[in-house]
């Protein structure tokens, strides 16, 4: 078992310091295409949290002033529901549930968000019945703006609708990008592999003569193969985080009023993001090598 | 120990490579295949490991039809054959010692074992000394007895040889054929082809001849005609 081990990586080891030229192309490739991948997830995240007040077809937004009691609120409710032909269901958030919301909103902006929390208003999500009757709910704006306890009402602007837009444009395009690339890595490691086979096809001659298993050949080719994803993975993943980084440092500094102060992200969700890229890498590496194994190793 | 029964090998519509080939050889036998050219030899050694298999018939090792073992077997099964080859087949990039540690690792045998029984089959075949060159360092008869070495040194219970005389003048194949004829009386069942007629005549073993595919001969004591 020992020997077993010690004989296949050291075959690992030497295959890829022979390659050198190959493997880096094969690493490089991963990294850019896996790179990608993780930007194309952080990309539509960061446009989750810019959009975050307007999920689930909420098409207004009726604020609520801080400190209202529970009779204000259910007398508030209400009213908004009373407008049965139109309203489908207003869903309360109160101040809690709203300091989350603007913590995602302002994450870009601490300034403000420090400013806002202490008379943080609660607010009301209001759905329509559906998308046709969204300019009926915004001609009632002016009503709901009358109602006692409400400090604002909030429609989407031309803003949101743009960045919905682009969401979905990146979010297409920047996958399907992403997935060619990954394709084209994995056919590189392919190309590493078996261009690493026929470099010691002699020696592979020679195994199964004296009857090494077709297992025993393979492992360190695919070990090779999975190295190279998991590498490719590993440096995108620095690159990646490297980029968020900076891009959440770039927004600090925008103008106050940019609008793109949700724009960023920065929970753990980017940790989970290079997760997936090194599971995804080490996938692509282990096809990628193993069929190449398989191939070029008929008994 | 080998049983080829209405064999039949055909590699193209064209090429028939072995024709109806029935015979039986038994363990501790010295056998010889002879032929001209084209004539099957190799194929035949091929069926024998599981290289080939053939349209029809069946090829049994040590009680075994090889045709319908699974592929995983096969290794196993050939652990217990040995391989020689006209062209050695040693790797050019390791040393005497490594090649031959090189089979022994590569079938999984622990690391102790391999310091003990690579310098004594080494000794053997007499490359006492030499076990630290590379095969370029060697001469072609020393490099035939390294590939013997790896050959014998997992005690197959066969060793088929292609030719392994083909490239050396005729005293250093004469010293090849003695050592040859050493393992076989260790009980080791040898099944050569060759084309070298001087070495047939002088050992008198058994010969199988064949023509175009087909066997013609098959005698005992025989000689190259
Ligand atoms: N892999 C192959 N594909 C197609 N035809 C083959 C193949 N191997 C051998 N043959 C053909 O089969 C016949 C027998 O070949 P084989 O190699 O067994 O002959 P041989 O007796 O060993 O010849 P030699 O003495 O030259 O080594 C020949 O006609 C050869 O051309
Ligand atoms: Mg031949």
């Amino acid at each position: 078992m020992i020997s077993r081990l010690r004989y296949t990586f050291r075959e690992m080891w030497a295959s890829l310091s022979r390659n050198l030229t190959l493997t880096f192309a094969a690493v490089i490739t991963s990294t850019v295409s896996l790179f990608l991948f993780g930007m194309t997830l952080l990309i539509q995240e960061g446009f989750d949290n810019q959009l975050s007040e307007w999920t689930g077809g909420v098409e207004m937004i009726v604020y609520v002033k801080h400190g209202a009691t529970p009779d204000q609120i259910t007398y508030l409710e209400g009213a908004l529901l009373s407008q049965t032909s139109v309203v489908q269901s207003a869903e309360y958030c109160d101040e809690a549930c709203s300091a989350d919301l603007a913590t995602t909103l302002l994450a870009g902006d601490p300034g403000a968000l420090e400013q806002l929390l202490p008379g943080i208003p609660s607010l009301f999500k209001v759905t329509p019945i559906d998308q046709g009757s969204g300019a009926v709910l915004r001609s009632l704006k002016a009503e709901f703006e009358s109602l006692p306890n409400v400090v604002d009402v909030k429609t989407p602007d031309e803003a949101v609708e743009t960045l919905s837009q682009l969401k979905s444009f990146f979010g297409v395009r920047t996958l399907v990008m992403s997935v060619v690339l990954l394709l084209a890595s994995a056919l590189l490691i392919w190309n590493t592999i078996r261009t690493a086979m026929f470099a010691r096809r002699r020696e592979i001659e020679v195994m199964k003569l004296v009857g090494a298993t077709n297992w025993f050949i393979r492992l360190p080719f695919m070990l090779e193969g999975l190295l190279q994803g998991i590498a490719g993975a590993t440096l995108g993943s620095a690159f990646l985080l490297f980029v968020n980084n900076d891009w959440t440092k770039g927004v600090r500094g925008f103008p106050d009023n940019s609008g793109l102060a949700g724009f960023v992200v920065t929970d753990s969700y980017p940790v989970w993001v290079c997760f997936a890229m090194i599971v995804l890498g080490a996938l692509v590496g282990a096809v990628g090598s193993a069929t190449a194994a398989s191939r070029f190793l008929d008994v | 120990m080998i049983k080829l029964e209405n064999v039949h090998k055909i590699y193209s519509t064209e090429v028939t490579a072995l024709r109806d080939a029935t015979f039986e050889i038994a363990k501790g036998e010295f056998v010889f295949l002879v032929g001209p050219s084209g004539s099957g030899k190799s194929t035949l050694l091929r069926l024998m490991n599981r290289q080939e298999r053939p349209e029809r018939g069946a090829v049994l090792v040590a009680g075994r039809n090889i045709n319908d073992m699974p592929d995983a077997k096969v290794p196993y099964l050939r652990r217990n054959l040995g391989n020689i080859f006209q062209d050695y087949k040693l790797l050019a990039n390791k040393t005497v010692f490594e090649n031959i540690a090189f089979a022994l690792e590569v079938i999984g045998r622990p690391r102790h074992v391999i310091r003990q029984q690579v310098p004594a089959v080494l000794d053997l075949v007499g490359l006492g000394g030499k076990q630290e060159r590379f095969p370029h360092q060697l001469s072609g008869g020393e490099q035939q007895r390294v590939s013997i070495a790896r050959a014998f040194v997992n005690r197959p219970l066969i060793l088929l040889a292609d030719e392994p005389t083909g490239n050396l003048d005729p005293a250093t194949g004469e010293g090849i054929m003695r050592l040859l004829d050493r393992i076989n009386k260790t009980g080791t069942t040898v099944v050569m082809a060759t084309h070298d007629q001087r070495i047939v005549n002088m050992m008198r073993k058994r010969v199988i001849q064949l023509d175009r595919g087909t066997i013609v001969r098959d005698q005992a004591r025989g000689v190259y005609e």
